[in-house]
C-alpha cells in the first residue's frame, strides 16, 4: 500500500519528498531541510503541482496558464525553492494590490498563504463542537494517526474534516476552500506537516486531508463550466470501477554503462524528465539511462463511473454519468451499485487530436478528483431513524444550516397547529386514489407509528403498526402500497409471489471466490425501522409466512443456516395486501376463509381493512362522478389543498424523530373504559353465547394508534380525542373484517380462529342433530345409507339450513367419536 | 434572393463567425470584451438562421441529411435531419471562445476549431457546454412520411404524376422511384414481405447500417429535449474523421479507459455529427403533405372523410362493422392525461377470433393498411422464441455507456400490432416473462421501465396496442375485446393517394382536438353508469372509464369537441353488440 496517500490530482500534491515510501532508498532532500531552516516562510514546495492526468500536459487552460506563466519570485524571498513549484507566491499576478509585497497570494486567487495558514491552524487546534472537551475536535484524530503510525508503520491515516465544522468556525476559510480547493488543501498539507513535526519529529508521513459534508451538493446534470476547479459534492450511484491503475510518482533511472542510480525524479505534470545522459560526472554517457521499475514509486489510481440516481432524473431524461478519479486509499472504496456521495474537485482536461499531436481539439473531458467518498446507504443505516431520507433533509439538522433547519421546523409546527391537519394529511396521502379515507387514515397512523417500549425486564412492545388490506381485485390496493413505499425511504416493496423465504428475511450466501459465508439481508431486514410493503400476501409460501410471525411480534428475524445463527433486527411495519382466494370477496365467508391465511398471522395485524367493491348506489354515484371528472377535468385542478410529497415526508420524519407522546391520565382512563365496553359487547344478556369482541392484542393496537394520532398533531400527550379516534379506526377496520355476517356483531374469533362464535354454535347444532339422527335411524352394523339420503332426513328434523359440506363435516366428527363409519359417500353405523 | 447577407446553406460558419465578431465589437468596451457574456447565450446568429429558414423560404433549400444523399452533402453545410432521440449523452465542454491574437473567435457550432488553437493561456479561452443527443430514424416510421423528405434539389417530383390508383395488396412501395426504394430499404424492408422483420433490424441494428446521427445541441434548457422525442434538427453537418486508432478499440474490452466519453466509440465516419442551430419537436402534422385540407373544415367534410375511412376499414376487415368501428376509435386514441399511474384516454383493442389462416389474411391486410395511414407503426408477431430471446426492454450498457434500445423504445404515438396467432405453447423463461410483463405494463400504464442495471427508470410511452388473437388475449388484456367476425373476403381495394392523404390528415387532426362535456350530459352519464352498475354488479371501474373514453373518441371521430348524448348512445350500442358477440361465442 502506497503510503503517500494524496487525494488529489494525479500526480498527487505533495510532490514534496517528505512522504516516504517503502521502496524509497534515500532520505528526503532539500525540501524538508529548507522548511526546517525557515519555519514560517511560506514554502510552496508542497503546493499542488500541475494536476495532470495520463493525458500529460494537457490540463485545463486555467491550470496550464498558471504553470506556464510562472511568475519569478520576488526578490524578497530569495530562498524559496522553486524546483517543483508552480504556484509561486506572487504579488503582481494576483487580484489584489500589487504593492503589498508582504502578503503573499497564491497566483490567480485571493488567497494569502499566511492568513490561510493561520486560519487553518486555528481551526484545527480550536474547533470543538463539545465545549467540555479541551482539545480541538480534530486534534484527537491527528494524535490518533500519530500514535498508530508513529512507529513508521505502513498504515496511512487521513484526516477527515467535516466541512460543516469549517463553515461553523470560519466562513471565510470555508468559502476559500470551496472556491480554490487545490490551493487551500495544499496549505492544509503544509499546516499538517508543520503540526505533525512539532508533535512528533520522527513522523515522516504526509497526512492527507479529506473534506466531506459540504453545505450544498450539486446535481450531476447541473455541473457546468463554472464549477471547474471548485470543490463540489455530488450524489450518485457507482456503476463501474476500473481496475487499479498503478501510477508512477517517482522514477529512478540507472545508467547502463556505469550502473549509477539517478536520484528519484518526481513526476511533474504527468511527465518524467528522463535524463538523457548519466548525471555522474565520471561517466556522462549519453542515452544510457534506463528506468528501473522496482525502484520507482507508484500510487494506486482508479477511475469510477458515477451515475445519477433515479430521483434526480427529470421525466424524459436519461441519467448522466461522470468519471471520478480515486487515489490511494480511496481506491476500491465503492463497489458498483453503491449509492455514494462524492466530495471532490471538478476538473476538465483538453483532448488532443492524436496521441502524438500537440494541437488540441476544442473538446474537454471532465472528471472529478475525489477527496472523500461517503456511502449514503450506510449512513442511513446508522441513523437513528431512517425515516429521514436524503431527499428531504428537512428534518435532518446535518443537511442544513441551523437557521434553515429551524425555519423549516417552524413551518412544520405551524402546519401541525392547524385544526384540520389530520384531514389534510389524510387527503394528501395518495391523492390520486379515490375514496378509502379510513384506510388512508390507518396508513397515516402506520407512517407515524407508535412508541416502541422496552421494559427493563427485557420485554419489548413494538410501536409499529401492521396493516393488512384485503379486497377485490382492481381496488387500487397495489397503488396504495406503491405510494406508501415511495413515502417511506426505508420502505421495501416486494411481492409475496416472487419472494421466497430468503428473499423476504435473510439469506446466507457463499462468496464464490473466497468461500466466505455472508449474510445477505432480505426485504424485512432491509426495511428495519421502515415499512415493508408486501403485495400478494396470500400468494406467499408458507415458509416465508412463518418467518413473519416472529417479525411481526418480536421484530427480529432469526436465521440458522450454514452454521450461522443470527438474530437480526427487523423493526418494520408490515403493510400487506391480499386478494380473496376466489376472484371476488365472498361476504358470506370469514376473512380467513376468503384469503386463506393462518389466523395466527392474521391476528398480528393491528388493522385489517376490507376494500370491497360494494354495490351501493351512493358509492356508485361517487364513482361515476369520479370517472367522469377524470375524463373531462384537468386532473391537477381536482386535487387541491394537499401537501406535496416533500412536505409530507418532512412532516412525518420530524414527528417520528422528535415527538414521543405519553398517555395522559384521561386518555388512559378512556382507553380502559373503551376496552371493557368492547369486551362487554360480546356478552348478550340472557344468552349463554359468548363472543369475544376484543383481545388484549387490541389494547396494544389501540395504544399504538392513539400514540400515532398524537404524533400527527405534534402533541407530546395522548389525549382523549386520540383514543376515541383510535377506537373508531379499529372499529371501522374490525367491522369490515371481523363482523360475523350471521349475527352482525364483531367477533374476534373470526380473526383468531377463522370461525365465528355463531358459526361454531351452528356446527355444534348440526353435529348433535346428526348424532341423534344416526343413533335413531340406523342400526348397529345395519345397511349403509347414502349421505344425501341422510341429509334429506336431517333437513326434515331441524330448522337450520344444512349444506352437504356441513353435514359431511359432522359425520366425520362422528366417525372420530366411533359412532359411524364413512366409506366414500356411504355411511354405516358401527 | 441575392440580397441575403450570408450563404447560409453552403457556408454557415461564415454567418456564425461574422456575427460573433460583430457582436464582440459591439459589446466591447475600450477594446476589452468579456466573452463570458455569451455563455449559454446566443449573439443573434440563431435568430438570423431562424429568419432565413422560416421567413425567407430557406427551409426548402436545406438538404436533408440521410444515407441516400450523404455523398452529395458537403461537410460544414447546413442540413436538416429528422429522427428520434434514442439516447442522451449529457453535456460536453468545449472551448466556446478563444482569443486568436487580439480577436475573439468562437468554436460554437463547430466540431473542430477553424483556427489553430495551441494550448495557450486560460485567460484567452472560455469553456462552454453543449449537450449531446443520439438520434436514430423513428422506429416503425412508415414510408409515406419519408416521401416528404425527397431531396429538394435535383429533379423535383410532382405529386400529381403519381399513379392515381394503387393496388393495395402490393402496397404503395412498388410504384416508387428507384432512389426512394433505397431509402426504404434501409428503413423499412417490408416490400413484399408481410412479416415485419424490420422492427428488429431497425431497433437493434442502428450501428450496422442504420443511419443515426449525433446531434450537438446548444443552449437548450434541460427539459426541452426528451428521450424518444421526434425532432427535426437544422444545423451544420460536420465531418471530422478521427485517427483510425479509435476504431481499433473494442468497446467491450475490459480495460476500457473510463475517462473516455461515449462519443469516442461512435466513429464520425459512421455516425455524422450535426451541430444544431434550430430544432423543433415534430407532430404527426409535420409529416403530412403540405396540401392540407381547408383550415376550418366543415363538419360535413369531416363526416365524409370519416365515412370513407370507415368504409375502407370495413373492406379491410371483411365487412365486420363492429370491428371497423372499434378500430377507428382505437386508432384515434391517445393518452389524454396521466394521473400518477393512471392513464386516461388510451384504448387498446383486442380483436379475437383470428385463426392462423385468416390471421395472416386479415391481420396483414389490416397492419399494411394501418401503415399507410399512421406515421409510425410496428407489427410484432408474438412467438415464444421471440419473447424468450428478444430483449424488448431498453437497457443501458454501462460498459459502453450507451442505451441499447429494445423493441419497446418507441416514439410517442406509435401503433403496435401484436399478432398473438403465431404464438404456440412453450415455456417462457425469465426473459420471456419479463418481456410479457413489460408489454403488459406498457399497454396498461403506458410506461416502459428502462433498465439502468442498478435501477429501472419508468419512461412514459404512448403506444396504441392492437392485439390479434384467437381467443381473448390473456397475456395482454386489452381495454376492448371484440370478437372478429368477417363475413366476406373482399378483394383488393382501390385507394387514391388523395384519399390516403385525407385520412392521414383526418387522423392527425381528430386525434388532437380538445373535448368537453355539458353539465347536463355529465349528469346523464353518471345516472347511466349508476344504473348499469345496478344491473351488473361486476361492472368494473375500468369498464365505465373505457365507455367514456370510447364516447369521447366517437365524438372526436366526427370532429366534435363536445360530447353529445347521441355519441354516448352510439357507444352504448357498440357495447351492446360487443357483449352479444362475446356472449354468443
Amino acid at each position: 500500500m502506497a503510503s503517500n496517500s494524496s487525494p488529489f490530482g494525479s500526480n498527487g500534491i505533495p510532490s514534496s519528498p517528505d512522504d516516504s515510501s517503502p521502496i524509497r532508498t534515500r532520505p528526503s532532500t532539500h525540501g524538508r531541510r529548507d522548511r526546517r531552516r525557515q519555519p514560517g516562510t511560506p514554502v510552496s514546495t508542497p503546493l499542488r503541482n500541475q494536476p495532470s492526468s495520463d493525458g500529460g500536459d494537457f490540463s485545463t487552460p486555467r491550470r496550464r496558464g498558471r504553470s506556464s506563466s510562472v511568475v519569478p519570485p520576488t526578490p524578497q524571498m530569495p530562498g524559496t525553492p522553486m524546483s517543483t513549484d508552480d504556484l509561486p507566491p506572487s504579488s503582481d499576478g494576483g487580484d489584489e494590490d500589487p504593492k503589498d509585497v508582504d502578503q503573499m497570494f497564491v497566483w490567480g486567487t485571493n488567497i494569502r498563504v499566511d492568513d490561510t495558514k493561520t486560519a487553518i491552524v486555528r481551526f484545527l487546534k480550536n474547533f470543538s463542537d463539545n465545549p467540555s472537551q479541551m482539545e480541538g475536535k480534530y486534534m484527537v484524530p491527528i494524535h490518533h494517526i500519530l500514535e498508530l503510525d508513529g512507529g513508521g508503520g505502513s498504515g496511512s491515516g487521513s484526516l477527515d474534516i467535516d466541512a460543516q465544522d469549517v463553515f461553523a468556525y470560519d466562513q471565510d476559510l470555508y468559502n476559500k476552500m470551496v472556491r480554490y480547493p487545490l490551493e487551500v488543501l495544499a496549505i492544509f498539507d503544509i499546516v499538517l506537516i508543520d503540526m505533525v513535526e512539532t508533535l512528533n519529529r520522527l513522523f515522516e508521513k504526509h497526512i492527507p486531508t479529506r473534506i466531506f459534508n459540504l453545505k450544498s451538493s450539486v446535481s450531476m446534470r447541473n455541473l457546468n463550466p463554472s464549477d471547474i476547479e471548485k470543490m463540489i459534492s455530488v450524489k450518485g450511484m457507482v456503476i463501474r470501477c476500473s481496475s487499479i491503475i498503478p501510477e508512477i510518482k517517482e522514477a529512478v533511472f540507472q545508467c547502463l554503462i556505469c550502473g549509477y542510480y539517478s536520484e528519484p525524479i518526481t513526476v511533474a505534470r504527468g511527465h518524467i524528465a528522463e535524463p538523457n545522459c548519466c548525471p555522474r560526472g565520471e561517466c556522462k554517457a549519453v542515452n544510457s539511462m534506463t528506468l528501473i521499475h522496482n525502484r520507482c514509486r507508484f500510487a494506486d489510481k482508479q477511475i469510477v463511473k458515477l451515475q445519477e440516481t433515479p430521483d434526480e432524473i427529470p421525466e424524459g431524461g436519461t441519467p448522466h454519468t461522470v468519471s471520478i478519479v480515486m487515489h490511494d486509499k480511496l481506491v476500491d472504496c465503492g463497489k458498483p451499485g453503491d449509492r455514494v456521495e462524492i466530495t471532490g474537485v471538478y476538473r476538465a482536461m483538453s483532448v488532443r487530436i492524436g496521441p502524438t499531436q500537440r494541437t488540441v481539439k476544442s473538446l474537454f473531458k471532465t472528471y472529478i478528483d475525489c477527496l472523500h467518498m461517503k456511502k449514503t446507504d450506510k449512513s442511513r443505516m446508522n441513523r437513528e431513524d431512517p425515516m429521514d431520507c436524503d431527499t428531504t433533509d428537512v428534518a435532518d439538522g446535518e443537511g442544513d444550516s441551523a437557521a434553515d433547519f429551524n425555519e423549516k421546523v417552524e413551518k412544520l409546527k405551524e402546519l401541525a397547529k392547524q385544526p384540520d391537519i389530520y384531514d389534510r394529511l389524510t387527503k394528501s396521502l395518495a391523492p390520486n386514489i379515490w375514496e378509502l379515507d379510513d384506510v388512508k387514515r390507518g396508513l397515516l397512523c402506520q407512517l407515524f407509528g407508535g412508541n416502541a417500549l422496552k421494559l427493563p425486564s427485557g420485554a419489548n412492545f413494538r410501536g409499529d403498526i401492521n396493516i393488512l388490506l384485503v379486497g377485490d381485485p382492481g381496488t387500487s390496493k397495489s397503488q396504495l402500497l406503491q405510494y406508501m413505499h415511495k413515502l417511506s425511504p426505508r420502505g421495501i416493496y416486494t411481492s409475496g409471489r416472487g419472494s421466497s423465504a430468503v428473499g423476504l428475511t435473510a439469506y446466507v450466501a457463499k462468496d464464490p471466490e473466497t468461500g466466505e459465508t455472508v449474510l445477505e439481508s432480505g426485504a424485512l431486514v432491509l426495511s428495519d425501522k421502515g415499512i415493508c410493503c408486501i403485495d400478494e400476501f396470500d400468494k406467499m409460501s408458507d415458509n416465508a409466512r412463518s418467518m413473519l410471525h416472529e417479525v411481526m411480534e418480536q421484530q427480529t428475524v432469526s436465521i440458522a443456516k450454514a452454521g450461522i445463527i443470527a438474530s437480526l433486527n427487523a423493526r418494520t411495519s408490515v403493510l400487506a395486501c391480499a386478494n380473496p382466494s376466489g376472484s371476488r370477496y365472498n361476504p358470506r365467508l370469514s376473512v380467513i376463509e376468503n384469503i386463506h391465511l393462518p389466523p395466527t398471522l392474521l391476528s398480528r395485524f393491528d388493522l385489517i381493512y376490507l376494500i370491497l367493491d360494494k354495490a351501493d348506489e351512493q358509492t356508485d354515484r361517487r364513482l361515476a362522478k369520479h370517472i367522469v371528472a377524470l375524463h373531462f377535468e384537468n386532473p391537477e385542478s381536482s386535487v387541491h389543498d394537499v401537501l406535496d410529497l416533500q412536505t409530507l415526508v418532512a412532516y412525518i420524519s420530524y414527528a417520528r424523530k422528535h415527538i414521543h407522546p405519553r398517555l395522559s391520565d384521561e386518555a388512559a382512563e378512556s382507553l380502559t373504559r373503551g376496552y371493557v365496553e368492547m369486551r362487554r359487547r360480546g356478552n348478550f344478556p340472557g344468552s349463554s353465547k359468548k363472543v369475544i369482541t376484543a383481545t388484549p392484542r387490541q389494547i396494544e393496537s389501540l395504544l399504538r394508534l392513539s400514540e400515532a394520532l398524537a404524533r400527527i398533531r405534534f402533541s407530546e400527550l395522548v389525549e382523549e380525542v386520540d383514543v376515541k379516534e383510535a377506537f373508531r379506526l379499529l372499529e371501522v377496520a374490525m367491522q369490515q373484517s371481523a363482523t360475523d355476517h350471521a349475527t352482525g356483531t364483531i367477533d374476534m374469533d373470526l380473526i383468531t380462529t377463522g370461525v365465528s362464535a355463531s358459526e361454531r354454535l351452528r356446527r355444534e347444532n348440526v353435529l348433535t342433530a346428526t348424532r341423534n339422527l344416526i343413533l335413531d335411524k340406523m342400526q348397529h352394523g345395519g345397511p349403509t345409507k347414502h349421505l344425501s339420503e341422510l341429509l334429506e332426513d336431517l333437513k326434515k328434523q331441524i330448522t337450520i339450513e344444512v349444506h352437504l359440506s356441513d353435514f359431511r363435516y359432522a359425520v366425520q366428527s362422528l366417525v372420530t367419536e366411533g359412532i359411524a363409519i364413512l366409506n366414500g359417500d356411504k355411511v354405516k353405523r358401527t | 434572393m441575392g440580397e441575403l447577407p450570408y450563404d447560409y446553406v453552403d457556408n454557415p460558419f461564415e454567418a456564425v463567425q461574422v456575427t460573433f465578431e460583430k457582436a464582440v465589437q459591439d459589446l466591447a468596451t475600450d477594446g476589452r470584451f468579456d466573452p463570458a457574456r455569451f455563455y449559454r447565450k446566443d449573439w443573434g446568429v440563431v435568430d438570423l438562421f431562424r429568419h432565413f429558414v422560416f421567413d425567407n423560404g430557406g427551409f426548402s433549400k436545406i438538404p436533408i441529411l440521410e444515407l441516400s444523399n450523404l455523398h452529395r452533402i458537403k461537410p460544414n453545410t447546413l442540413v436538416r435531419y429528422r429522427g428520434m432521440i434514442q439516447d442522451m449523452f449529457g453535456n460536453e465542454l468545449y472551448i466556446g471562445a478563444f482569443k486568436d491574437g487580439d480577436t475573439w473567435r468562437t468554436n460554437k457550432f463547430m466540431e473542430r476549431p477553424m483556427f489553430e488553437m495551441t494550448p495557450s493561456s486560460d485567460e484567452k479561452t472560455q469553456l462552454w457546454e453543449r449537450s449531446l443527443v443520439y438520434c436514430v430514424p423513428v422506429p416503425g416510421q412508415n414510408s409515406w412520411t419519408l416521401e416528404y423528405s425527397t431531396p429538394p434539389y435535383g429533379e423535383k417530383r410532382g405529386r400529381d404524376d403519381e399513379v392515381d390508383t394503387m393496388d393495395f395488396d402490393d402496397s404503395l412501395f412498388k410504384k416508387q422511384r428507384v432512389d426512394e426504394v433505397q431509402i426504404q430499404n434501409q428503413s423499412l424492408d417490408s416490400v413484399g414481405d408481410p412479416h415485419f422483420q424490420s422492427s428488429t433490424d431497425m431497433v437493434d441494428g442502428f450501428d450496422k447500417n442504420h443511419f443515426s446521427c449525433l446531434v450537438k445541441v446548444y443552449d437548450t434548457p434541460e427539459n426541452n429535449l426528451n428521450l424518444n422525442d421526434v425532432i427535426e434538427f437544422i444545423g451544420i453537418y460536420t465531418f471530422d474523421p478521427e485517427p483510425a486508432e479509435d476504431d481499433d478499440v473494442d468497446p467491450n474490452y475490459p480495460t476500457f479507459e473510463f475517462m473516455e466519453d461515449v462519443t469516442d466509440h461512435i466513429s464520425p465516419t459512421k455516425v455524422p455529427r450535426l451541430h444544431c442551430l434550430i430544432h423543433r419537436k415534430l407532430s404527426v402534422h409535420d409529416f403530412l403533405l403540405g396540401r392540407h385540407i381547408a383550415a376550418a373544415p366543415t363538419p360535413n367534410l369531416i363526416r365524409d372523410v370519416r365515412e370513407s375511412l370507415f368504409t375502407y376499414l370495413l373492406t379491410v376487415l371483411g365487412n365486420d362493422g363492429l370491428a371497423a368501428q372499434c378500430v377507428l376509435l382505437h386508432i384515434l386514441s391517445r393518452v389524454r392525461s396521466r394521473d400518477h399511474s393512471i392513464s386516461v384516454g388510451r384504448l387498446s383493442l383486442n380483436l379475437s377470433g383470428f385463426t392462423r389462416e385468416n390471421g395472416s389474411k386479415f391481420g396483414n391486410k389490416l397492419s399494411e393498411s394501418l401503415k399507410n395511414i399512421l406515421p409510425f407503426s410496428l407489427y410484432i408477431p408474438l412467438t415464444v422464441e421471440y419473447l424468450n430471446t428478444d430483449h424488448l426492454q431498453p437497457k443501458k450498457n454501462n460498459v459502453t455507456g450507451r442505451l441499447v434500445s429494445g423493441a419497446l423504445q418507441l416514439a410517442q404515438g406509435t401503433h403496435l400490432v401484436i399478432d398473438e396467432t403465431t404464438l404456440c405453447s412453450g415455456t417462457l423463461y425469465d426473459i420471456g416473462l419479463a418481456n410479457v410483463r413489460l408489454l403488459k405494463h406498457l399497454m396498461e400504464c403506458q410506461m416502459v421501465a428502462y433498465n439502468f442495471e442498478y435501477y429501472n427508470l419508468e419512461m412514459p410511452g404512448e403506444v396504441q396496442f392492437l392485439i390479434l388473437s384467437e381467443g381473448k388475449s390473456n397475456i395482454l388484456p386489452a381495454d376492448l375485446v371484440v370478437p372478429f367476425q368477417p363475413n366476406a373476403i373482399t378483394s383488393s381495394t382501390n385507394v387514391t393517394p388523395e384519399l390516403l392523404e385525407s385520412w392521414r390528415w383526418y387522423l392527425a387532426e381528430m386525434k388532437s382536438i380538445p373535448h368537453s362535456i355539458e353539465p347536463d350530459l355529465q349528469k346523464t352519464l353518471e345516472d347511466d353508469m349508476v344504473a348499469a352498475k345496478k344491473v351488473n354488479v361486476n361492472l368494473r371501474c375500468e369498464d365505465l372509464s373505457r365507455l367514456l373514453t370510447m364516447a369521447q373518441l366517437m365524438s372526436a371521430s366526427f370532429g366534435e369537441t363536445n360530447l353529445s348524448l347521441e355519441r354516448w348512445q352510439m357507444v352504448k350500442e357498440i357495447e351492446l353488440l360487443r357483449k352479444k358477440r362475446i356472449g354468443g361465442i
